[in-house]
């Protein structure tokens, strides 16, 4: 099966590269269900860094686990880079996301058997992106890029929480995906390790990558180039922390915030 | 190298995982070399015993006949049906052992031993051209007296003459029963030295083998007819008996062919089972394993792994337990083909030319290796990985309380202490894993207790032969003798309280259409014999008016069909013919077909009134005498007939009948129970590994247990009781197997074995040592799973997500 890559495709309009329209999510309980999602419309552009935040039960993880696939939702559609993902058969959208997405868990989620390498040449692997033989190779170099390369050999309980945190967005990055998803990435770490991590995330966008994290801490979502807020599944507020005039209600088109295309903008 | 990362985290999975790995693999291996000793021993007998015996020219038909020259040989190997015909003079004797003692000795000349036709011996050690005085000893024999070229071997003939021979050669010969089966002793001489020892120079057996057909019964013993009728009897020589050798086999195959065949089959059925018992512990593992992994199963997915990476990867674990599994098994196997080849071998006495495995065996193995754990993993992999990239993520439907009616119960379980609610409760969570365990360990407690009945029906089944051998000892008479004679001095020993002679001849059935059956024993005996106390599976004994009907064994009728209580059937013994009655049939005991018939009645069909030809006696007849008085009786009897001239031939005790036949049945059970033993590890196996995947998944529940204050004592306690009632479940369960388990298992080998149909006995004896036995499986295989649940730390249990 070839998964074309969203970078290698015309599919964003006007720099849109995320596109969620009237999602609804109901999670079927033993009363009349847990309404989560109750109608969400955002888009996400092309090099943005977008924060979502809300309270503990907002329903965050829900938008989130939608605009990754993990989880489909009732009604209402997700497009990235112009594919509808819901529409994918399970095979088709897993290879897709392995390619196009990386995602990040507030626990990390690191296989524990395997070393921090190897956590990272698994993802090459699945997707059989890299070439057998130069999958350690760049798992060094992403391990590098994360600050923890001398760690590489190490199995994942051996190294503190802040620095799974690393690896697991080093992980996130091995197949080089355009957009990284990411659920409370920072909420279990202290704030210094917080600060390190959020670091590590500036640079990823200004690397040309997408960023959407979600976070119950106003605080980190300040540092986002936009925040949306959710409350009880619907978005309530949106706000940009850029420079460039875009005063946009939430839901609106906007232009891309830089003309230049990711692939070529992380070559240079 | 670079191996993809995917088959790494396979590895080192199982490598993190070593004990229960290692449980799955030796569990496995178990299996697979018990199939594997059992193929492999088969076929290096197959080679070394069947393709030796082949290579001798074994006879077709053996023929006992009146003293002749070798001018009737001639005559015989002159017919178109004869192929090849051996001469052989066997004569009976004792022979001076290493304790001072007299043993049973079988004396056989051939005109000469380095150019025998039939049955060819193969020399050992020493030389085969044998002059007077000089004897070759079969191998056995040669071991067994301790007795080696150069030495000399002292033989007592029936005149009580004892000479000395030098042993000059050791042979082995294929054909005869071994020392080790018979306790005889078996040498080789010419006639010659025969003469030297008193004995006239004649022979008295002759070899055959057919030219065509030569593994067909019927053609064989057609042959043996004309030959008889042709040639034996037109030149003045009577025939004895006639033959196909061996127990029951086939003409041209093995004597023990029929027997060996039988008993490997069975042992190749428990085998199998011993494989298909490890496949408990196989998808016990190996669904643990997959429930242990949802999560990481749910980030693979996330990550890129498509359903067929994740199935392929499961495979490849399983695939590896087999081929380590396989890597210990193999040479297991060939060690444990080697152990049973060699018991064979010393059993019916042939060599082991080379121990190796056969390319066959290895495919065997292999296949059964790879096959069964990748089958029995198939469904628990394609339904682990089956879950939703969200459910297995979040973990959504895994781990909820069961709420069949069983778990209703447990909950309302109260008046019992809480380590055992909460061990019952555990050992009823998850069913599945607890039907595959008890399966294992139900099938392998079925199979023990097996083995044990088996046990218990031979030694019934031998109780019922021993009914037909009702003396204390019996002394044969050769020339026959008058029947009060023989009584009369019989009962002048006073250790003696009942003493009775028995007539016996060879004859055959004559059919309704003039054809005739094989021979067969008939005897004359008193109608209230007291040596023999028949089992009559139908009909009724013999009684004082009976004058022409007859009591005749359920082995008769096996061989000649149409006849049954009531047939009448003519008898022909010599050129005399009689018509009788059937009136009742005995069980089988071991004698082949055989007819009893009132004394008087004997005497008019063979024309020998008031002749017996063997003398049986009792020492009290409440009783049997010990075997030291048995010894006593027979040595008198013996001392007795030969100073009244009566007979010089050896005595037998009933002890001595029973003593080499129990050793040998013995030596069986002894492979059947390291079958049982195999099959019980790979239980026990299963349960430590069903238990430990159990204290794995409780890591929490224990991690809160010891929180609260539970000591390490009561912690264990939880796990052994578990285990306990697992182990005691599959006792009630094999318990009620084990019944019809154990009639097929016993009919099985007691067919193979001894040829007769079964009475089946149930062991109880079996039963309560399977119990003892899973008990301490069970405690056993709980420890290493309790002490590790003890040794949890805290941060183990909270780090167990
Ligand atoms: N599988 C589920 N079944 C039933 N209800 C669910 C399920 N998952 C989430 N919910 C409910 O849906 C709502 C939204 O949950 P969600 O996990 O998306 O919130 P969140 O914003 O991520 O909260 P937190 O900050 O605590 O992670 C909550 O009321 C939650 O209880
Ligand atoms: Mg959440």
């Amino acid at each position: 099966m070839e998964i074309a890559k969203i970078s290698d495709t015309n599919g964003r309009e006007n720099g849109t590269l995320i596109k969620v329209k009237d999602l609804v999510k109901v999670y079927p309980t033993a009363a009349n269900g847990v309404e989560a999602l109750k109608g969400v419309n955002l888009e996400v552009h092309e090099g943005e860094f977008l924060a979502i935040f809300g309270k503990s039960g907002a329903g965050k993880s829900t938008l989130i686990n939608m605009i990754t696939g993990i989880d489909s939702p009732d009604s209402g559609e997700v497009q990235i880079g112009g594919v509808s993902i819901h529409s994918m058969g399970d095979d088709e959208l897993t290879r897709w996301r392995g390619r196009n997405l990386g995602v990040v868990y507030q626990f990390f989620q690191l296989l524990p058997t395997l070393t921090l390498a190897e956590n990272i040449t698994l993802v090459m692997d699945f997707c059989d992106t890299y070439p057998l033989a130069k999958r350690s190779d760049r798992a060094l170099q992403l391990l590098d890029q994360v600050g923890i390369r001398e760690h590489a050999y190490k199995v994942p309980s051996k190294i503190s929480g802040g620095q799974q945190q690393r690896v697991a967005i080093a992980r996130a990055l091995a197949n080089d995906p355009d957009v990284i998803v990411a659920d409370e990435p920072i909420g279990n770490l202290d704030s210094q390790t917080a600060d390190d991590i959020y670091d590590l995330f500036s640079d990823l966008v200004s690397l040309g990558k997408t960023l959407v994290i979600v976070t119950h801490d106003r605080e980190i979502a300040e540092r986002a180039s936009r925040i949306l807020e959710i409350s009880d599944g619907r978005i309530i507020s949106g706000r940009s922390n850029d420079a460039p005039s875009n005063e946009r209600s939430t839901g609106e088109a906007a232009p891309s915030p830089n003309l230049v295309p990711p692939r070529i903008r992380a070559a240079i | 190298m670079h191996i993809p990362t995917r088959w790494i985290k396979i590895l080192k999975d199982i490598w993190s995982n070593r004990s229960r790995s290692l449980l799955v693999i030796f569990s496995i291996a178990i299996g697979v070399a018990s199939v594997g000793m059992i193929t492999n021993a088969g076929l290096m007998v197959q080679r070394d015993l069947y393709g030796s015996f082949a290579e001798g020219n074994p006879a077709s038909l053996e023929i006992y006949i009146s003293p002749f020259q070798q001018d009737l040989t001639s005559a015989v190997e002159a017919m178109r049906e004869v192929e090849d015909v051996q001469a052989r003079r066997v004569e009976r004797a004792s022979v001076l052992n290493g304790e001072g003692d007299w043993d049973d000795l079988t004396l056989i000349a051939f005109p000469d031993l380095t150019e025998l036709e039939v049955n060819q011996l193969n020399l050992v050690e020493g030389r085969m051209s044998l002059g007077v005085r000089e004897i070759a000893l079969e191998k056995q024999s040669a071991e067994g007296l301790g007795l080696a070229v150069g030495d000399t071997f002292t033989v007592k003939m029936d005149d009580d003459r004892t000479y000395d021979l030098d042993v000059v050669g050791i042979v082995h010969d294929l054909y005869g029963m071994p020392y080790a089966l018979l306790g005889e002793v078996t040498g080789y001489l010419n006639l010659d030295s025969l003469k030297w020892m008193g004995k006239p120079s004649y022979y008295n057996k002759l070899d055959v083998v057919v030219a065509e057909n030569k593994f067909d019964q019927e053609h064989v013993l057609g042959v043996g007819n004309s030959i008889r009728d042709r040639v034996i009897e037109p030149s003045g020589h009577k025939v004895g008996s006639m033959g196909v050798p061996g127990l029951g086999s086939d003409p041209g195959k093995h004597w023990a062919e029929d027997q060996i065949d039988g008993f490997l089959l069975i042992l190749q059925i428990m085998g199998v089972m011993a494989v298909l018992l490890s496949g408990g512990l196989v998808v016990n593992t190996v669904s643990a394993t997959l429930v242990q992994q949802i999560k990481q199963i749910g980030i693979m997915r996330s990550i890129g792994a498509v359903r067929g990476q994740l199935i392929a990867m499961y495979f490849f674990n399983v695939l590896a337990y087999s081929v380590l599994g396989l890597a210990v098994a193999l040479p297991l196997g060939l060690l444990g083909s080697w152990w049973l080849a060699e018991f064979a071998a010393g059993f019916v006495n042939f060599d082991l030319t080379t121990v190796n495995i056969s390319w066959q065996v290895l495919t065997l193995q292999i296949t059964l290796g790879l096959l069964m754990p990748l089958g029995v993993a198939i469904y628990p992999i394609l339904s682990g990985t089956r879950m939703s990239v969200y459910d297995a993520i979040y973990q959504y439907g895994i781990g909820s309380e069961g709420s069949g009616w069983l778990d209703r119960v447990l909950m309302n379980v109260r008046n019992l202490a809480p380590p055992i609610v909460l061990s019952l409760r555990n050992t009823f969570r998850n069913k599945a894993r607890l039907v595959f365990t008890l399966l294992t360990l139900t099938l392998a407690g079925a199979m023990f207790i097996a083995v044990f009945s088996t046990r218990a029906s031979l030694t019934v089944q031998i109780e019922n032969v021993a009914r037909y051998v009702a003396f204390d000892a019996a002394l044969g008479l050769p020339y026959g003798s008058r029947k009060q004679t023989v009584e009369r001095e019989a009962l002048r020993i006073p250790e003696i309280s009942a003493a009775e002679g028995w007539a016996q001849s060879i004859g055959v059935i004559v059919r309704e259409d003039g054809s005739e059956s094989g021979e067969l024993e008939i005897v004359g005996l008193p109608y209230d014999a007291a040596t023999i106390d028949p089992l009559m599976i139908e009909g009724r004994w013999l009684e004082a008016s009976d004058t022409s009907k007859i009591v005749v064994n359920d082995d008769l009728l096996d061989e000649e069909s149409g006849i049954g209580i009531g047939s009448e059937i003519r008898l022909k013994i010599g050129n005399r013919e009689r018509t009788y009655q059937i009136v009742g049939v005995t069980s089988k005991h071991l004698s082949g077909s055989r007819i009893y018939m009132e004394y008087g009645s004997f005497g008019q069909l063979t024309n020998r009134p008031n002749q017996v030809d063997t003398i049986r006696v009792r020492g009290n007849l409440e009783t049997f005498g010990s075997n030291v008085e048995q010894d006593v009786i027979a040595f008198q009897l013996e001392n007795r007939f030969e100073n009244a001239n009566l007979s010089k031939s050896s005595s037998i005790t009933r002890h001595a009948i029973f003593g080499d036949f129990t050793d040998v049945f013995d030596l069986i059970l002894v492979v059947l129970m390291v079958m049982a033993g195999l099959l019980a590890l790979v239980g026990g196996l299963g349960l430590t590994g069903t238990l430990g995947i159990n204290v794995l998944e409780r890591t929490r529940e224990i991690g809160v247990l010891r929180a609260v204050g539970a000591s390490n004592v009561s912690v264990r306690q939880v796990i052994v009781i578990e285990g306990v009632v697992v182990g005691l479940i599959s006792w009630v369960l094999g318990a009620l197997l084990s019944g019809p388990s154990g009639r097929a298992l016993a009919g099985a080998v007691i067919n193979a074995v001894m040829q007769a149909d079964l009475s089946y006995t149930y062991s109880f004896t079996g039963l309560l040592l399977w119990l003892v036995v899973v008990g301490f499986i069970a405690v056993f295989s709980s420890l290493a799973p309790a002490r590790s649940a003890v040794r949890l730390t805290v941060r183990e249990v909270l780090d167990y997500e």
